[in-house]
């Protein structure tokens, strides 16, 4: 790491003036010290934003919870009433790395986080993303890599959460200039999905702020496959979450992580999906709708049948 | 002659290693946690380039960095580096910060090569951009034959043809390469994270242009080597060149990074294999072309193996008639070193993948197959213990009959280890105090083994004292030499040289004392005759009480998702020759170990290098997976026992038929064989036909 | 290396503007009473006492609570808490497997609670309550999770080993009674290369009390050459 300030904020607003245009928020630091190490970016200046008030908090409304952006993925998984309400984000949270990184792991910096791509992190690699002039992995070794992009770079997001919450309709409520901007999940990625260089929409001086999850999905679903079995980045992931009343979906969503620069989600599908049994032809269905207009490149077509078999999996499980 | 004692209180039984609370508390300290007295942190420059002509390295903008002591480059004038990570410079600072930012002050006027070559298939080509000017990257093949393979094959009643591939390995050990290394004007001392003390030594006086007698080295704990801890290393040089210029200690451990790059690997392998058998299973004709590569090349860093990617065949099976065509193939990537049984895993799984491949053609049990045809007595046993264990007979069934989504299936494999027996120079020496405390003092490494645990042990049982009573020290060029630990040799060559100590210490205190037995009880009132000096006795290895040839058999059972291609180790039997068992806690730790580290190759590890860049994609345990606690399946171990053969070696046979076995296994649930390790969820769902076909970037 | 036990060591010139005295002068008598606190009251105290205030590049004194004792040093705030533990202190008991947090060799307790000590800044261990493998047996006593790692060889090269007993000591502490999975599930952040994991399994389980048997055979080849 090259040397740098660090400062401890006490609000959002002073936060930002310490990051200025040459610092960077430290919550967690899984990622954002990884990156330094790498020399990936150098920013002059670290504020710690473990002390703004007020944001790590789990509160349960009526008809939303909310979770503060730096409440620990620990917490999460260990919270029961989370867990009762939310299966799918436990499950997600669970599933996260390892426990001693979901212990520091923040909402907000798991969300925030930066492409895994392994050129991206590739200390001596001028990729896309870094303002160079190649994507190495759509020429290379994409086994890892997006089925789906809109750009140029096939990076997938990789935040778990981010997959949960996308099933779970969830809002980021995101601090910006001063004022507070409401992202579902897609808008929260809308910029990686448009851009090369962004990882999501997040702006620098932009602070999480929370997650809203609506309580009107009381069933909710999170399964990933990975090359091994804990500890290990998901080669696919898959969300589901619904109401499900008399046998038939209500407010079905399904999202699909690592295979795309945003939580996939095909709003056909979940349309498709409203009002439905879960029957194996309409599940089938569903996953085809969903995975229509895949890309697979030379080293990550496997995600296809994987990531078919995980929504299958995951519709069927919400049956209970 | 000498002979092992029977009935015994020590020897064969379990007994807590020595150092067991040392670790456990942290108290114990390896070679990266010496602090000795002014030391400087230690660090290098690595090449950012597969191929380049450095014509300059510029040191002074790190030497103005503050905190910097001493900064050199590997090399003087003007040299080509040949791959991602080879060594150009180092320095040495009071933290590791100044070093990191002194780093990047360097600055290197390089001409990096427009071609390079990193994937052993582009290497295999004439036109492919040459790693060493003026040689061919492939190298010249050779060839090995017995028998008339030509009018074998259509002799056979059964034939089949099979490629199978193996990766690149990096052996990765939780502590890295390294060494504190103090420089002056009265020698070296090397704290040398080895397993080899007296190949570092060499190395340093070589290096350094030194006497052999002026560099000293000690290597009291270390974490773990696998085979490529031999010789001083670049890094270790270096970090002796720092020393003396900065005129203080130098800690130089690698980091990961650097670890997975530059200081060894087990070579890949791509075997075409074709086999035959009679109608009856005897094997009858075997034909193997394999290529594979050690990288830049094996030379002078091989340290105890390397030899290119050559790999025995036919493996442990003797087929009548063989032609065996092998050569490597050089890129642009860190060169191989032993590894673990080099040569033995992949051929294991080549071998023994065909073996299953054929059995079903003859429409045999895959069991029976290797009944018919392996002759080692010792295995025909062990394969009949490990069916049961493993329940063999109940669970064999016809590949892919499992029925559901995960199907299971059963596998097995052998594994036959031609090293092993002690290292005939192995010298040592035990130091007796006249109040009965005994030293024990050899020049090996405890490499996590147990070797202390081994000396403590066999001493106790020889003197008729406890273990806790032995006091033992390893790893110091001032002490008896002992053997490099590798090979599966160490227990061998100290067994046998801690018998001599004895025998020659409790004759001298029996002549001294006038006490004719001065073992157990008689012990203190014997050494007590001592008076005020204490008795040193020397002992050196002696034959007759340890053998070579270590052998196994491994059966596993896996459960494999079809619909997503992930692979679950259920169970993995292990039968291992054992000899003479000297301590069970630690050669069934051992085992395990070698299992555990099989099942990596099975199914997790590879390094893998890009064909764009040049560089090594997973430098790291992110994304070079090495197993984790909730991937080791259950494992049973049983220990053959034959005290008759004396003292042999284990490490290596243990993970030599792991990644066969596991194979074999996944092959027989799902009824195609993946043939390329490691077998990933992707490369499951090739095999079963579910991947749909890419398309164009 | 540097081991400001005591203030005023010799250290890297360019501080930044902060000595000692003018840290303590700021936070006032908040020091004295917060230290007999709670460590998450110190925590606060100290982050609101210095809080906007930058600190660094050059090296700051930092003072971490480690194994109940204070160590007093002066650290560039990019150094890690592992780095501060093994190169500005004597306690290496905590390793450096990958400096990635990805192999858990680095695993200390913060408040109780195991992190990856690589990956957390050094000058946010202030104010907290910092445990290594050195803290555990106090007073040469071994704790009953020691003693099984011992007993049950739940170690070979012992590299990992420190980690892996801070992963499960937290555990132990949480769940005294845990299954093999969950025994998994928390020690799924530490690697080991030499494969010790079988015994890990059983040596947290012994801690816990519960039986737990060791199935490896010895059978005598002399016996089998007979049948």
């Amino acid at each position: 790491m090259k040397a740098f300030e660090y400062a401890t904020a006490l609000s959002p607003a002073s936060a930002r003036d310490l990051v200025a245009d040459r610092g960077a928020y430290l919550a967690g630091g899984n990622d954002l010290l990884g990156r330094l190490k790498e020399y990936i970016e150098s920013p002059e200046i670290l504020v710690n934003i473990k002390s703004l008030p007020g944001l790590d908090q789990i509160e349960r409304g009526q008809n939303f919870w909310t979770i503060g952006s730096l409440v620990t993925v620990a917490r999460i998984e260990q919270d029961a009433e989370i867990r009762s309400a939310f299966p799918g984000l436990h499950d997600a949270a669970a599933e996260i790395a390892s426990p001693q990184i979901r212990n520091v792991a923040t909402v907000g910096g798991n969300l925030a986080q930066h492409s895994r791509c392994w050129y991206y992190r590739q200390r001596d690699v001028q990729c896309l993303k870094k303002n160079g002039d190649l994507c190495y992995a759509r020429n290379s070794d994409n086994r890892y890599h997006s089925l789906f992009s809109g750009n140029d770079c096939i990076s997938p997001v990789v935040s778990s959460l981010a997959t949960a919450f996308a099933a779970l309709d969830a809002t980021a409520v995101v601090l910006r200039n001063g004022e507070e901007q409401r992202w579902s999940m897609a808008q929260l990625y809308a910029d990686a999905w448009k851009m090369r260089l962004a990882h999501n929409s997040l702006q620098p001086g932009d602070l999480v702020l929370r997650v809203e999850i609506p309580a009107n999905r009381p069933r909710s679903v999170y399964l990933q496959v990975s090359d091994k079995h804990t500890f290990d980045w998901a080669l696919v992931s898959c969300a589901a979450a619904a109401d499900y009343v008399d046998g038939k979906l209500v407010r079905p969503r399904v999202a699909l992580g690592s295979i795309s620069p945003v939580p996939h989600q095909v709003e056909a599908a979940n349309d498709f999906l409203e009002g439905k049994a879960l029957d194996d032809p309409t599940v089938a269905t569903a996953a085809d709708m969903i995975l229509a207009g895949a890309h697979p490149l030379d080293h990550n077509a496997y995600k296809v049948p994987m990531a078919h078999v995980l929504i299958r999996r995951a519709l069927l499980k919400l049956k209970g | 002659m000498p002979a092992w004692p029977t009935n015994n209180k020590y020897i064969s039984q379990s007994t807590i290693r020595v150092d067991a609370v040392a670790k456990v508390t942290g108290r114990a300290r390896y070679s990266s946690d010496i602090q000795a007295e002014g030391w400087l942190y230690g660090m290098i420059l690595r090449s950012q380039w597969p191929a380049a002509d450095i014509s300059s390295v510029d040191l002074e903008p790190a030497r103005k960095i503050p905190g910097i002591k001493a900064a050199v480059t590997v090399k003087e004038g003007s040299f080509t580096v040949r791959y991602y990570g080879e060594e150009i410079a180092a320095v040495a600072g009071t933290t590791k910060q100044a070093c990191l930012d002194a780093l990047r002050a360097i600055v290197v006027k390089a001409s990096p090569h427009d071609q390079f070559v990193v994937k052993e298939e582009d290497a295999r080509q004439p036109d492919s951009a040459p790693v060493w000017q003026g040689s061919p990257n492939a190298s010249k093949p050779r060839v090995r034959e017995t028998g008339n393979v030509d009018s074998a094959f259509p002799e056979c009643a059964a034939v089949i043809e099979g490629f199978y591939s193996t990766p690149i390995q990096i052996h990765n050990p939780m502590e890295t390469h390294g060494s504190t290394v103090s420089w002056n004007d009265e020698g070296v001392t090397s704290w040398a994270s080895t397993q080899g003390i007296s190949s570092v030594r060499d190395g340093l006086a070589g290096a350094l242009s030194l006497d052999q007698s002026q560099v000293r080295v000690i290597t009291d704990f270390m974490g773990g080597g696998f085979g490529a801890k031999f010789g001083a290393g670049v890094e270790g040089v270096l970090a002796a060149r720092l020393s003396r210029e900065a005129k203080a200690p130098v800690r130089l451990m690698l980091t990961r990074f650097d670890q997975a790059l530059a200081v060894g690997n087990r070579p890949s392998s791509f075997q075409k294999i074709r086999i035959g058998a009679l109608a009856d299973g005897t094997l009858h004709a075997f034909e193997m072309e394999n290529y594979g590569t050690a990288g830049i090349g094996a030379g002078g860093d091989s340290g105890g193996g390397g030899g290119g990617a050559n790999i025995p065949a036919p493996y442990l099976y003797k087929v009548p008639n063989a032609r065996v065509n092998q050569w490597s193939v050089a890129v642009n990537a860190g060169s191989s070193r032993a590894f673990r049984a080099p040569g033995n895993p992949p051929a294991s799984f080549g071998m023994e993948s065909a073996m299953d491949d054929l059995a079903l053609k003859l429409g045999m049990d895959p069991l029976e197959l290797r009944l018919k045809n392996d002759s080692n007595k010792i295995r025909q046993h062990e394969y009949r213990l490990g069916a049961k264990k493993i329940g063999w007979k109940e669970k064999y069934r016809p590949p892919g009959s499992s029925s559901g989504v995960v199907k299971t299936g059963i596998g097995c494999a052998a594994a036959a280890w031609p090293a092993g027996g002690g290292t005939r120079s192995t010298q040592g020496e035990a130091q007796i105090s006249p109040d009965g405390s005994i030293e024990f003092r050899i020049g090996v490494q405890d490499i996590g083994t147990g070797t202390k645990t081994v000396i403590a042990v066999v001493a106790a049982e020889l003197l008729g004292l406890k273990p806790s009573q032995i006091t033992v020290r390893v790893g110091d060029t001032n002490y008896p030499a002992g053997p490099g630990s590798g090979g599966s040799t160490t227990c061998a060559s100290v067994s046998p040289t801690v018998y001599d100590i004895c025998s020659n210490a409790l004759s001298q205190l029996q002549t001294l004392s006038g006490i004719p037995d001065a073992r157990g009880d008689n012990w203190f009132a014997a050494c007590k005759k001592l008076g005020v000096s204490p008795l040193t006795v020397h002992g050196q290895w002696q034959p007759g009480l340890s053998a070579d040839h270590a052998g196994g058999v491994q059966f596993a059972e896996v459960a494999v998702d079809t619909e997503t291609g992930l692979v679950t180790v259920l169970k993995v039997v292990g039968v291992h020759d054992c000899g003479l068992i000297i301590d069970r806690l630690t050669l069934e730790s051992q085992i395990n170990g070698g299992i555990i580290m099989g099942m990596g190759y099975a199914l997790y590890e590879e390094r893998v290098m890009d064909d764009l860049s040049g560089v090594m994609l997973n430098p790291n345990f992110e994304t070079y997976k090495v197993p984790g606690i909730s991937d080791v399946p259950e494992i049973e171990v049983v220990l053959v026992n034959m005290p008759e053969r004396g003292v042999i070696g284990i490490g290596e046979p243990s993970t030599v038929p792991t990644a066969g076995a596991i194979a074999n296994a996944v092959a027989n649930a799902i009824g195609v064989r993946v043939t390329s390790l490691p077998i990933t969820p992707a490369k499951v769902l090739a095999a079963l036909g579910k991947v749909p076909p890419a398309m164009k970037s | 290396m540097k081991n400001a036990e005591t203030t005023g060591g010799k250290t890297g010139g360019k501080t930044g503007g902060f000595s000692r005295r003018t840290f303590l002068k700021g936070l006032g008598t908040t020091a004295a009473t917060a230290m007999a606190a709670q460590t998450v009251a110190v925590a606060e105290e100290l982050e609101k006492a210095n809080a906007e205030r930058v600190f660094g590049p050059g090296a700051i004194p930092v003072t971490l609570s480690v194994n109940g004792q204070k160590l007093k040093l002066m650290l560039e705030p990019r150094v890690t808490l592992l780095d501060a533990l093994r190169n500005y202190s004597s306690l290496t008991g905590a390793k450096e497997g990958c400096d990635r947090a990805a192999c858990g060799a680095c695993t200390v307790l913060f408040d109780g609670v195991p992190v990856y000590s690589c990956q957390k800044l050094a000058l946010e261990g202030q104010g907290h309550t910092i445990t290594t493998i050195e803290g555990l047996s106090q007073g040469g006593e071994l704790t009953p999770l020691q003693k099984a790692f011992v007993e049950k060889d739940a170690l070979q090269c012992g590299y990992c080993t420190p980690g892996f007993v801070m992963s499960a000591t937290a555990l132990l502490a949480n769940n005294p009674s845990p299954t093999p999975g969950e025994i998994k599930h928390a020690c799924a952040g530490n690697l080991c290369r030499c494969g010790t994991h079988p015994h890990i399994v059983a040596a947290v389980l012994q801690a816990a009390g519960i039986q737990n048997e060791n199935k490896t055979e010895v059978v005598n080849y002399a016996s089998l050459a007979d049948e």
